[in-house]
């Protein structure tokens, strides 16, 4: 696969055109190799990296941010059934869902879209997960990181409750907490004992990288 | 000076005798626990499956007397606290029936948005907003068609709901209309965020026309509170998120910048002065806000990293800054001192040269009327004008 091409994905990601990007993405599945895809999955992924970015540096926004990936997840479908299973290079796993009582996917899907383009394996649990659901996800994955969202402060004394289920279970050294949605902060994260608090997906991503590293 | 006087002062950027007080006061275990009441069970009822029909009756065939016995109250106990004036919003909110549905119940509003409805332990009943009637633009158009001829009958209840209470407080309090179902949210949120952005990208005509009908919809609501006689309104739209804006300002302004200065061309009509509501970090809209006519911010969400010495020194007295004590931690659970702390400090970043009203950030239903009474009571006692702090 030509480099041009490769570019080519990253610019029409990059300028949000979602026809654009699907194109250049069937053009790819029906050049001749398989390594031309996993080159052209990569590009998206670059892609995405540079959409972090932008969007923590202020130039973009959540809008952007949930556009490209939606761009990303519509190039995915093109490229992933052409795409041969090889040796896993994911970062680490980490188990998201909402707590107990709240419905609200938004946060937590925007989370996973982005986390999946850097790399990491996510399992995602959905909505108005209960504290055994989360404890048992981690037993059976043994995930890098369990990762909880909450919209809500009247469910977001369910996060405790799964931190303390994970002690009583001598899990809570075997995998980092992060937490986040609107109705947390840095400071409930700390007072509740989750490892860290993200305040949107990129840098929430970032800090399960870093665990991985 | 009086309460009213006070405001107006405040709002003209004129030095009143003391720092306003804005209560936010709006569900009805708080009420009833300033009022001395006992708490209604409406909570339980709401969680328990063998009531949840008869609540839905209640609701659905009295809704407009509950809307307004909610905030009856609600100002009463404002009146109690010693606040100088409490919002007030009406909305129209139908109880759907769906079995599937373990948790509270499920509401579906004017404006195409479905809520769920849920009883909290301390009494308090909390709404949230689920998800949009309208996933695809086929049925946007439809239910537009249906609910279309609705409005006006919405706008008047809305119009018999303020001037009501106006009638009845005017005299202890400045009652204060709020329109709390807003042009931009109500877009996004009929259909889902990801649908909407995704159409913004791809069918620009399509949203054209649904941001169209929401500031149709949103002036004639408007238009009901500028029946009473109250000098103030509150409108507003969440722009911001925790970390910035929801979308880039220049397409905000691109998509909803007209329908802004509406609204702000209406209010001033009228001679009243509007102050928007925004959650979130909204530091890239305060220049926009001055720009489409906005007469004051009101929010300034700390915990998403709203500052209010950071938002005076940004907009200086172009804009009235109403807010922001922490809803999160200090009206929870803060101390006497960390409350009376939190008040001196925002009276010394915000309230010279007037141009401010001291409130909490929110209104919240975890919100402890003992720590409500700290603010008050730290606001008489820091916010005498000439400002000493």
């Amino acid at each position: 696969m030509s480099n041009s091409v490769l570019e080519e994905i990253m610019v029409k990601m990059l300028d949000l055109d979602m026809e654009g990007s699907k194109k250049i993405a069937q053009l790819v599945v029906e050049g001749d190799g398989t390594t031309n895809i996993l080159d052209a999955v990569n590009a998206v992924a670059n892609s995405l990296q540079i959409v972090g970015r932008r969007f923590q540096d202020g130039e973009w926004f959540l809008a952007e941010l949930v556009y490209a990936g939606e761009i990303a997840k519509e190039v995915m479908n093109i490229l992933s059934p052409y795409m041969k299973a090889g040796p896993s290079n994911t970062v680490g796993t980490v188990v998201v869902g909402t707590v107990a009582g709240d419905l609200h996917d938004l946060g937590k899907n925007i989370f996973i879209s982005y986390a999946q383009s850097a790399g990491l394996n996510v399992i995602d649990l959905g909505i108005d997960v209960p504290t055994n659901k989360f404890i048992s996800s981690v037993k059976e994955h043994r995930p890098l990181a369990l990762g909880m969202s909450c919209l809500l402060t009247s469910t977001d004394a369910e996060i405790g409750k799964v931190i303390e289920a994970l002690k009583r279970e001598n899990l809570r050294d075997k995998v980092k907490v992060i937490v986040g949605g609107a109705a947390l902060t840095e400071g409930f994260a700390r007072d509740v004992g989750a490892d860290a608090f993200a305040p949107d997906a990129v840098t929430g991503t970032d800090i399960i990288k870093k665990w991985g590293a | 000076m009086d309460f009213k006087q006070r405001i107006l002062s405040a709002v003209n950027h004129e030095e009143p005798d003391r720092v306003p007080i804005l209560g936010l006061i709006a569900e009805p275990a708080t009420s009833n626990k300033i009022l001395g009441r006992p708490p209604a069970d409406m909570a339980s009822m709401v969680m328990n499956p063998e009531m949840k029909g008869m609540i839905k009756d209640i609701i659905n065939s009295g809704w407009k007397d509950l809307v307004y016995g909610n905030f009856s109250d609600a100002l009463e106990a404002a009146v109690k606290m010693g606040f100088d004036a409490n919002w007030m919003t009406y909305t129209s909110m139908e109880v759907i029936g769906n079995a599937e549905v373990e948790q509270g119940m499920h509401m579906h509003d004017i404006t195409g948005r479905v809520w769920e409805m849920i009883g909290k332990e301390d009494g308090n009943i909390v709404m949230n907003y689920i998800n949009g009637l309208c996933p695809t633009e086929e049925k946007w158009y439809a239910w537009a068609e249906e609910k279309g001829p609705f409005i006006d009958g919405f706008a008047k209840d809305a119009a018999d709901f303020y001037t009501k209470l106006e009638d009845n407080y005017a005299d202890w309090l400045l009652p204060i209309g709020y329109t709390s179902m807003s042009i931009f949210e109500s877009s996004w949120q009929c259909m889902g965020f990801v649908n909407f952005i995704k159409c913004v990208y791809q069918k620009p005509d399509f949203i054209k026309d649904v941001i169209a009908f929401y500031t149709e919809f949103y002036l004639k609501y408007l238009e009901a509170i500028m029946q009473c006689d109250g000098d103030l309104v509150i409108g507003g739209d969440d722009l911001g998120q925790k970390t910035g804006p929801i979308m880039r300002p220049d397409l905000i302004e691109k998509l909803l910048g007209e329908s802004y200065r509406r609204v702000s061309e209406l209010i001033h009509r009228h001679n009243k002065k509007l102050i928007w509501h925004s959650c979130g970090n909204i530091y890239a809209f305060l220049d926009k806000f001055v720009e489409w006519g906005f007469d004051g911010v009101f929010t300034l969400e700390p915990t998403a990293g709203m500052e209010l010495g950071k938002v005076r020194e940004q907009v200086g007295h172009k804009l009235v800054l109403v807010g922001n004590l922490d809803v999160s931690y200090l009206l929870v659970k803060g101390t006497r001192e960390e409350v009376e702390s939190a008040v001196k400090q925002s009276i010394k970043d915000a309230a010279r040269g007037g141009g401010y009203i001291l409130s909490a950030s929110h209104s919240h239903t975890s919100v402890d009327p003992t720590r409500l009474e700290w603010m008050i009571e730290a606001a008489h006692k820091y916010g005498k004008y000439p400002i000493a702090v």
